[in-house]
């Protein structure tokens, strides 16, 4: 993913923008957030008007959509504060309206925003993965089950999880004079939005409602502070580790390096295997090959971590 | 399946090439404010080395150890930042 590192942005700070993209019906909203420059994926604060009706369709992408104020109507039903979908691409939702208004997030997650007016799924969508859920009515606050932990005081609701890059999304809420006195670090991408409320981290100063980052890999954060509380909504692209530490001048290198070499103390055998050549490819028997587009980047020792395949002609 | 691969039209094109303009001086924007941010952002780094002596340094949870005098970490010379 080839997003700049976007900390701290305050969407309260610029107005709306109309969406103009082709396709997507009059009515819709946008403040972006953070734009990968590489394919277009992206995540925006959006706003329906009021009388906002989108005709049953699809996107090319896999998007997630989080219902911050007001309600949307999917099909029949409402939907309103909380309510989470995650849309695999190619799946035909029924059709969005918004009689009253709404705003919410959407994360455009591996291509541009799209909407392609459909009332069938495209022939490779994959149905069973589609996701719906109000996490405030329906969903219970959590520990976050990560080792090492955060402070107490902060939980999380999962909403989505990957099962093969371990990526997630979650709601986190911290609670009133939540303090945590390390530094974090992860291997993963990150972005979070801040709902409602203020925390504070020691490099960036403080993260308001409507505050917004998304945070490349190896980055320092924290210590952090919350004076009243905040609930935010939280996504990373792959499995989340927290490498803790209290040297607050490190840099990505030396973060990167550090990780590196905990991974060679914690899986000797597996890290001198990966390193061994010939075996920078390895393959997955429970998924296919990996060639796949969208599918996890590899290489072939060759140094171009991501590339794609070209299809070979067919010899006559 | 994440992505349905398509071509791009020159609107959608359009499009990316503003809001990418747009994000370059978003990102710029917060650089600057972010160095703004130095003298506060010492103080806090020092109170925090202060903290993790005195308090302790959060390991997992809820636990924390305190950090010996000789374990702080000092400063190096190059230039520091914290976007990146």
């Amino acid at each position: 993913m080839a997003r700049p590192h976007i900390e701290p942005f305050v969407d309260r700070d610029v107005p709306f923008k109309k969406m103009t993209l082709p396709g997507f019906p009059k009515g819709m909203h946008y403040k972006m957030l953070s734009l990968d420059t590489d394919d277009g994926a992206c995540t925006m604060t959006c706003l329906f008007e009021p009388g906002y009706r989108q005709p049953p369709g699809m996107s090319y992408t896999e998007y997630e959509l989080f219902i911050m104020s007001g309600s949307i109507k999917v099909g029949e039903k409402v939907w309103g504060p909380g309510s989470y979908f995650f849309v695999p691409a190619g799946i035909a939702i029924e059709e969005l309206s918004s009689p009253r208004g709404a705003t919410g997030l959407i994360f455009y997650n591996y291509g541009e925003p799209s909407f392609i007016e459909s009332t069938r799924d495209h022939k490779n969508a994959e149905r069973n993965r589609f996701a719906a859920v109000n996490s405030y009515d329906d969903m219970q606050w959590t520990s976050t089950n990560f080792y090492p932990a955060t402070a107490p005081g902060c939980m999380v609701k999962i909403l989505r999880f990957d099962p093969r890059t371990q990526g997630f999304t979650f709601l986190y809420c911290m609670t009133p004079n939540f303090w945590q006195d390390n530094i974090s670090y992860h291997d993963c991408c990150e972005e979070a939005y801040h709902i409602w409320g203020t925390s504070w981290m020691m490099q960036f100063g403080d993260l308001p409602t409507g505050g917004y980052f998304w945070r490349p890999p190896y980055i320092n954060h924290g210590a952090f502070a919350s004076k009243l509380g905040i609930l935010a909504i939280g996504r990373t692209d792959t499995q989340l580790y927290n490498h803790f530490h209290f040297n607050p001048w490190t840099n990505i290198e030396e973060n990167r390096d550090r990780a590196a070499n905990r991974i060679m103390q914690w899986k000797p055998d597996l890290y001198k295997w990966i390193n061994t050549h010939g075996h920078n490819h390895p393959i997955d028997f429970e998924y296919d090959h990996g060639h796949a587009h969208g599918d996890m980047p590899h290489h072939h020792g060759d140094g171009h971590v991501e590339h794609n395949h070209k299809k070979k002609r067919r010899r006559r | 399946m994440k992505f349905i691969a398509h071509k791009r039209s020159r609107a959608v094109q359009a499009w990316l090439k503003k809001e990418m303009s747009e994000q370059k001086n978003r990102y710029l924007k917060i650089v600057g404010e972010q160095e703004a941010l130095t003298p506060k952002r010492d103080k806090w780094i020092s109170d925090f080395l202060y903290r993790i002596q005195t308090r302790g340094v959060h390991v997992h949870s809820n636990q924390m150890r305190k950090v010996a005098p000789e374990e702080i970490p000092v400063k190096p010379k190059r230039k520091f930042k914290v976007v990146f």
